[in-house]
């Protein structure tokens, strides 16, 4: 250790804070310009003008795909509402954290049948969604989502659904899928992905067993499941945790098929992959809808209507589903895509027929998850 | 042997020999303090919640407190979990050796053969590609790995295979290759840690009497930068031991470890079965620590 | 004869060190060539990141300095790193010297409770503290609570890395100090530390590193807003656009960046004061 060594080295690290506080005040400088120079190009028609326009942050739990950064912003200059999407990876986490801190949360997203837990656990305040001013845009359907009744109101204000189907490659998979059971033949194996969600899989192998309710299926049926998935196990190449992993599978031909979301076909020839097509198997498939709630112990639930109609606009919506690509539950939004030119993506997508997601089996919580996840440990553990 | 000299500073002491105040005997672990706080206050509680979920159940994604030992039965009763843990330890055993083979070398010739001043930028190269998110890394290493992937399409174009070796991706060896890459850091930085303050002219010394290089290195280095390989393996084995992420995403179905059963139940909120499992690990490891206490020997080399 | 064998010697010292070079330079390049792959896809027209690469564009890029979202991300990181760091350093080390020095009873155990927070996954304890915050004392969750949830994770890593350094640090010099009559904390400030300053160093570098990339402990205890690593992890529907691979080779621009001003430059700086120092001197014999 020569004598210069703690000399230098404290330089080093003055020089190394100097450093990251620099970066830390160019991210927030650039930041600020961001929020301050971006021009609101959005039409807010806020029409319950009652709401006032004084500046509030209202915490949201919500996934990534439910917002536009821009939008955010339009709607933040537009009605004084900033949004703080904060991102939560699933059901239910969300679900905990809302539990657990109280009033926190302002709104909080969520899949189909998890709303009415969220309800009859006190977590959640049901409103009228028809005064929705913006709520006109939607179609009917969505405003008609039974178990999304409740408490003399409605749970959810619906934002968009997908399900998940069988894409495949029909250059190696012929004839096309019509079954679940196509899994288990022994020419694929090793040639298909999925997203690693446990509960989604074994839901998926209780529609191929004739589950009465695959989320939530009784120790026989979820027995029979879990024969089915280990009959299906060969099948897999891996388990994927993004939907991006899928693509590329697909794309670049180390899978022939893949259980994935509404639009990856779209997306694997954007990825410069083959043509890939969708099957429906004949025995049913899970889906989820999805939409954002009222947080009974939030401070702002007096804005929460304001913020609706600011942020569920048609021209918004109809920017989210080309950058998402799935369907959503705005009608308005969908003539706006027609007139852009999109209506052919966005038929193929099922768009226009909204009816098809009530028809799916729902993600919601399960009764027995224990039962079901020792099932799925057992088929994929060592 | 050394008074110290504050000890002289106040008047001559009474010579009845007396117990030092408790300021004094206490004085050696004034140091825990922080740690007191922090762990007392912040990991203590958390630690006690977890053991009492591993007794309880959850019911409908709430934590019950219904006291039950099915959690605990559980996973000796279903031959999945036993297996796959076995397997992983196996495969974190072996990463950490090839992990620890593969930084030593690296730490060897950054403390031994490089001048002071290029070592600190050298050390920070290590760990730069560390601040990039776990998820971008490993993805990379699939598009390196792939059948269409860098490393394939490389080899074919040397010529030296002519179809794409598939066995690089989605089994046991790609875990453990992109395990190795993504501990390398922590071993080669805390072996270098214990490299650095070793006296290098001993070696010379043992090689004047005769030792050739290798015995030089077992019986003279090895055995003085003992803590750092202890803290190295500490800080390899104990984390591959819980890693799920690049099992599922370089692994397929065939390289699954027990922190991807483990992280399965906590996707469905069932906190209770995942706390029992957890802790179970958690004292097999405080176990083989305890047990190995002596191989990975902690004592004072240069004596007290 | 001698002479032979001291031939043999040093062709055996210079191979052993071309080796080792050899290595370094392999190591290196291992550790490298996944974020080179990563900064090529960030430039990548299609956002799927698959070869070939079709074609070149700047987009990302400008999709992440217009993401008010992914800046606030990483503001949120960095700070909360840096927080973290600097506590995981300061009681880590702390923590070090009555690990290895005080007369402890059954210090391995004390070292295996000082490990749990490796042991457990991290999000057991990422729960179990948003139980503790929330529902005992009743804390609203924000950045802190997350940087005390990352430092009870990241901290046995400092106290592991200083305490093995500890354990040989040779006392004799302590002792010297105290004989040339300095006290407890100038021995501990002018001659443990700065000997010790490598592992100190180490353990800061482990502390950031773990913390930046922290996701699960993070998901629980935070607020509002989100850290990057929540930002990446939680696109599981979509999966992430090329935009996180921009703003990552940012980052690994700025460190190097960093890394390079710090190390570089205190010792030209130091080279040019040497020069001028040298021809202001009077010319004396050598």
């Amino acid at each position: 250790m020569s004598i210069n060594g703690p000399v230098t080295r404290r330089q080093a690290l003055r020089a190394g804070a100097l450093g990251m506080t620099g970066l830390y005040v160019a991210a927030c400088g650039s930041s600020s310009t961001t929020q301050s120079g971006a021009s609101s190009a959005a039409s807010n028609g806020s029409g319950s003008a009652s709401a006032s326009n004084s500046p509030v942050t209202l915490n949201w739990e919500t996934w990534n795909d439910h917002y536009l950064p821009a939008q955010v912003t339009a709607v933040k200059q537009a009605t004084g509402i900033a949004a703080r999407p904060s991102l939560e990876s699933d059901d239910s986490d969300g679900y905990l954290k809302v539990k657990q801190t109280g009033g926190q949360y302002d709104i909080v997203s969520t899949d189909a049948l998890w709303a009415p837990k969220y309800f009859k656990d006190g977590l959640t305040e049901p409103f009228d969604v028809e005064s929705l001013a913006v709520s006109s845009q939607l179609y009917s359907v969505a405003k008609q989502v039974p178990f999304w009744k409740a408490g003399g109101g409605y749970l959810v204000y619906p934002n968009g659904w997908s399900s998940v189907n069988i894409y495949y490659n029909p250059k190696y998979v012929s004839p096309a899928p019509t079954s679940w059971h196509v899994l288990t033949e022994p020419k694929y194996a090793g040639k298909v992905v999925a997203e690693n969600q446990p509960t989604d899989l074994m839901a998926m192998a209780g529609l191929a067993t004739g589950a009465k309710e695959p989320y939530n299926m009784t120790t026989a049926e979820i027995s029979k499941a879990q024969e089915f998935l280990k009959a299906a196990k060969p099948a897999f190449l891996k388990l994927v945790s993004q939907n991006s992993d899928s693509v590329r599978a697909l794309a670049d031909g180390s899978a022939w098929m893949a259980l994935e979301n509404l639009g990856t076909d779209f997306r694997v020839k954007a990825a410069g992959g083959p043509v890939v097509k969708e099957a429906t198997p004949k025995e049913g498939v899970v889906g989820w809808i999805d939409g954002e709630q009222m947080v009974k112990a939030s401070a702002h639930k007096n804005r929460f209507e304001q913020f609706l109609n600011s942020m569920e606009q048609a021209n918004w919506v109809a920017q989210n589903f080309l950058v998402n690509g799935r369907p959503l539950f705005n009608e308005k939004a969908y003539k706006i895509l027609v007139n852009q030119g999109h209506k052919e993506r966005a038929d193929l997508l099922w768009y226009n027929q909204p009816e098809r997601a009530l028809q799916l089996t729902l993600k919601g919580p399960s009764g027995n998850v224990q039962g079901v996840i020792d099932a799925f440990n057992q088929v994929f553990g060592a | 042997m050394a008074l110290a000299p504050e000890a002289t500073a106040g008047p001559v002491p009474a010579a009845t020999p007396r117990r030092a105040p408790l300021s004094r005997r206490l004085a050696p672990y004034v140091g825990f303090s922080p740690a007191v706080v922090l762990f007392g206050g912040f990991f203590l509680a958390p630690l006690v919640l977890i053991v009492l979920y591993s007794f309880w159940e959850v019911i409908n994604y709430n934590v019950v407190h219904h006291w039950t030992l099915d959690n605990y039965h559980y996973f000796f009763s279903t031959p999945t979990y036993v297996s796959t843990l076995w397997d992983t330890v196996w495969v974190a055993a072996l990463t950490t050796a090839l992990t620890l083979l593969a930084a030593f070398p690296l730490a060897y010739w950054l403390a031994r053969y490089v001048r002071p001043a290029a070592r600190r930028p050298l050390l920070v190269l290590i760990i730069v590609p560390f601040w990039t998110s776990y998820l971008l890394r490993v993805t990379s290493w699939t598009t390196i790995l792939g059948e269409k992937g860098v490393l394939n399409r490389f080899l074919e174009l040397i010529g030296v295979i002519h179809q794409p070796l598939s066995f690089l991706l989605y089994d046991r060896p790609a875990v453990i290759l992109v395990l190795i890459y993504l501990y390398f850091p922590f071993a080669a930085l805390t072996l270098y840690a214990s490299l650095e303050r070793f006296d290098w002219m001993q070696m010379r010394a043992a090689m004047d009497l005769g030792a050739p290089p290798r015995t030089a290195i077992t019986r003279i280095l090895l055995p003085q930068i003992r803590p750092g390989i202890t803290v190295a393996v500490i800080f390899v084995f104990i984390p591959v031991l819980g890693e799920y992420l690049t099992p599922q995403l370089v692994g397929g179905t065939r390289g699954v470890m027990i922190g991807n059963l483990i992280v399965n139940f906590f996707q469905g909120a069932e906190y209770t079965r995942g706390a029992a499992i957890s802790l179970l690990i958690a004292a097999m490891i405080v176990a083989m620590l305890v047990a190995f206490r002596k191989q990975l020997n902690m004592a004072d080399t240069h004596g007290r | 004869m001698a002479g032979e064998a001291a031939d043999a010697v040093a062709r055996h010292k210079r191979l052993a060190r071309g080796a080792l070079v050899a290595w370094a330079v392999f190591i290196y390049f291992f550790l490298f060539a996944p974020i080179i792959l990563l900064v090529l896809f960030s430039f990548n027209a299609n956002q799927y990141g698959t070869l070939p690469i079709t074609g070149w564009t700047l987009h990302w890029y400008h999709a992440a300095f217009n993401d008010f979202q992914i800046q606030d991300a990483l503001k949120t990181t960095l700070s909360v790193a840096l927080e973290v760091t600097i506590i995981a350093t300061v009681v880590g080390t702390a923590a070090a010297f009555p690990l290895v020095r005080a007369n402890l009873p059954f210090r391995s155990g004390i070292r295996a409770a000082l490990t749990l927070p490796i042991m457990l996954p991290g999000l057991l304890i990422g729960v179990s503290l948003l139980t503790f915050f929330t529902g005992v004392l009743h804390l609203t969750l924000s950045n802190q609570t997350v940087v005390i949830g990352q430092a009870v994770y990241v901290t046995p890593f400092v106290i592991l890395v200083v305490a093995s350094r500890l354990e040989g640090f040779d006392r004799s010099l302590e002792r010297a100090a105290a004989d040339l009559g300095a006290n407890s904390y100038q021995r501990l400030r002018h001659v443990v530390l700065p000997l010790i300053g490598p592992a100190i160093f180490a353990g800061a570098l482990f502390a950031f590193t773990l913390s930046l990339d922290e996701f699960v402990i993070t998901l629980f205890l935070i607020g509002g807003g989100n850290t990057l690593p929540i930002y990446i992890y939680t696109q599981v529907k979509f999966g992430i656009t090329p935009e996180v691979n921009a703003l990552a080779t940012l980052l690994i621009a700025a460190s190097l960046t960093i890394t390079a001003a710090a190390f570089v430059v205190p010792g030209a700086l130091r080279r040019v004061r040497r020069g001028r120092r040298i021809s202001a001197r009077p010319a004396t014999g050598a």
